[in-house]
């Protein structure tokens, strides 16, 4: 009887989208997906036996990982997903291709292996970065195990012979806005990057791999943290690359930069828990030199991003999303006006998107197998490029992937970064 | 180890070229190890396919089962007349309009639409084997289900060879529209009188021409299409 009873609640397994992964599945077309990448190299060849192994034992863990997505009258949600899979496979040289819901047996996860590199896709509606750097730490560390080595479950490894937490499942966003007001959503149209589109899903990677201590130190020179500084970086690159295109009408350059909300609400969330903000540099108010820019985005970053106006976000959204006007409208009719809002204001509301996942702190045990962590924001949804970083122990990756033919908004950032003194090393999937 | 002469960082073992400036790599000292692991896998990924045989099956059994059960019904219950050759030929109909969605995915554009008016011929006949009346299946219906065939093919093949905007495509609609009319007119006027001639659709022709030609000139015209676009936009 018991027994049963089990089954049942197993069966009925269903999650409600988070907050931000309602939008996520709206913008699925053919040829886009919103899927992100992370991985890492080890220091010695994956075996893709040992490989899936691992990702059988951890998937049960993590829940919101073994879904898949399905249309409601009113809303998607996510359903457990019973199917075999997923299945390791080798890597392939256009990362984060579209990943269509019903192919791949529906599962929303993909893993590759590629010499001494583990990578899991994951699509937004599941996970941000967070969500997925645990599952790709816990997977890493049960397959360290199963080669003999001892890793305990500190940093981002989970216990997988615990049952998973019901706080890891929650919509941390509904939890947490408790904002009296809510801020306006839209503003100012944005730079965009001009370039030549790739042909069908080509994902152009930049890889830059820079020593933390030097950019530590050049960052400190300036007064600023490492974040602030790569984000001026990347602000002065894309102002100097407007300049060079003698626009008719300068536009103010803006970053869209996901602001991780764990580290400001004690959540314990596996699923989106992110809010964006925009540095901006507005070049019609006259030309900016780089320690400017620099100064405007330490004190812009100083300024907005506190729990207090981060709550007024996502309480404007949460609001949004609990309007009983807005529940009782049919989900096609949600979509075209998601897509229409995201497509007409908020995709032009930035020139580029940056994040920073930080210092990625590894269990003691686990950090001599592994070399570096690798973070990709994934297909831009227009032309344009996306920056993504992490570190770990003393090396610093930023990788920027772009579906546009052109490298300059690259050339220029790292340019700046030589010519600040900072040795920087090159990989890409370019051939 | 190499260095990039322009940009100043360095390069990975493998690199050919510099992925940021495109400038080759030469360096007699270092040459490059083609041998060494690239950094990234070389093979490119396809996406994978998404299946539809269930739903082909479901409406293949569905629509089967119908055409059958109906078909066995008229004829050995309700025998006084075939009618459900209609309900036969609908399902056949509706299963060639979904090949190309459902069944058989990769079938070229033109067979599919050649199909579909091979399968509009068919209901016709069905519906003149009941109803022979004066030869208008062979006199009227095949002409015009071919006149609206082959001008579909030609909008389709304009549509997928030219560049398309919502002003290129209402022209070929319009042009579509005034040739339909005409020729529809005519093939009626060949069946009853014996006769090729054309009264109201050359009303139709000559305005369905008049918006061809404005259009047309909106497009070469690109002020005027920025005009139309900022006034017209939604």
């Amino acid at each position: 009887m018991e027994k049963k009873a089990t089954i049942k609640q197993e069966k009925k397994l269903w999650f409600k989208l988070d907050l931000s992964a309602n939008v996520y599945p709206t913008l699925q077309r053919k040829n886009f997906s919103s899927v992100f990448r992370l991985s890492v190299l080890l220091k010695s060849e994956i075996d893709p036996v040992l490989l899936q192994q691992a990702v059988d034992e951890t998937l049960p863990r993590f829940p919101t990982f073994q879904v898949a997505i399905r249309k409601g009258l009113f809303w998607r949600y996510l359903e457990k997903n019973t199917r075999p899979g997923p299945y390791v496979q080798p890597d392939i040289s256009n990362p984060c291709m579209p990943m269509p819901f019903r192919a791949n047996n529906r599962y929303l996860i993909r893993i590759y292996y590629y010499d001494r590199r583990i990578s899991l896709e994951a699509h937004h509606s599941l996970a941000d970065g967070s969500g997925g750097m645990f599952l790709l730490q816990t997977i890493t560390a049960v397959y360290l195990r199963l080669q003999g080595h001892s890793i305990s479950n500190t940093a981002y490894v989970l216990d997988i012979h615990q049952a998973p937490n019901n706080e890891e499942l929650e919509d941390a966003y509904v939890r947490y806005a408790s904002s009296k007001v809510c801020p306006k959503r839209t503003q100012e149209r944005a730079y965009r990057v001009r370039g030549t589109s790739e042909p069908f899903y080509t994902l152009n990677i930049i890889c830059g791999v820079l020593s933390v201590k030097e950019i530590t130190q050049v960052s400190k020179s300036y007064g600023a943290s490492i974040t602030e500084y790569l984000n001026a970086v990347l602000l002065y690159a894309l102002l100097e690359k407007q300049k060079r295109e003698h626009p008719y009408k300068l536009r103010p350059v803006k970053l869209a930069l996901p602001v991780n909300l764990r580290r400001f609400f004690p959540s314990k969330t596996l699923r989106n828990f992110i809010s964006m903000v925009y540095p901006t540099i507005d070049p019609r108010l006259g030309q900016y030199s780089f320690e400017e820019i620099l100064s405007q985005v330490h004190y812009y970053m100083r300024y907005y991003i506190t729990d207090k106006f981060l709550n007024g976000d996502i309480t404007t959204n949460v609001k949004t999303q609990q309007h009983p006007l807005i529940r009782i409208v049919p989900l096609f009719i949600k979509d075209m006006i998601v897509k229409q809002f995201y497509t007409r204001i908020q995709d032009k509301q930035s020139s580029a998107g940056l994040t920073n996942m930080g210092a990625l702190p590894v269990p003691k045990e686990m950090a001599p197998f592994i070399e570096r962590f690798d973070i990709y924001m994934g297909q831009p949804f227009s032309a344009r490029t996306n920056c993504a970083i992490g570190s770990f122990e003393d090396v610093l990756t930023i990788n920027f992937a772009s579906s546009i033919i052109e490298a300059d908004i690259e050339q220029l950032f790292f340019k700046k970064l030589v010519k600040d003194g900072i040795h920087v090393r090159i990989e890409s999937n370019r051939v | 180890m190499s260095y990039c002469v322009h940009c100043g960082v360095e390069l990975h073992e493998t690199s050919k070229f510099c992925p940021l400036c495109n400038t080759p790599v030469v360096n007699p000292r270092s040459p490059l190890i083609p041998d060494e692991k690239k950094p990234f896998a070389p093979k490119k990924g396809q996406v994978d396919r998404v299946r539809h045989s269930d739903m082909a099956i479901l409406l293949s059994v569905v629509l089967g089962s119908t055409g059958l059960s109906c078909g066995i019904l008229n004829f050995f219950i309700f025998h006084d007349s075939f009618w459900s050759f209609y309900i036969i030929g609908a399902c056949i109909l509706l299963w060639v309009f979904c090949i190309p969605f459902l069944i058989y995915t990769k079938l070229p554009w033109f067979l599919s639409i050649i199909f579909d008016g091979m399968a509009l011929v068919l209901y016709c006949g069905i519906i003149s084997f009941s109803h022979p009346g004066n030869g208008w299946f062979v006199g009227l219906a095949i002409p015009i289900i071919l006149l609206i065939t082959v001008l579909f093919l030609i909008f389709v093949f304009l549509l997928i060879t030219f560049r398309t905007s919502v002003l290129s495509t209402s022209i070929y609609l319009f042009m579509e529209i005034g040739f339909l009319c005409t020729g529809i007119e005519m093939l009626i006027h060949q069946y009853f009188e014996e006769k090729i001639y054309v009264t109201w659709s050359a009303i139709v022709f000559i305005c369905c021409s008049i918006i061809v030609i404005s259009l047309f000139t909106i497009i070469r015209r690109s002020r005027l299409r920025e005009a139309v676009r900022r006034r017209m936009h939604i």
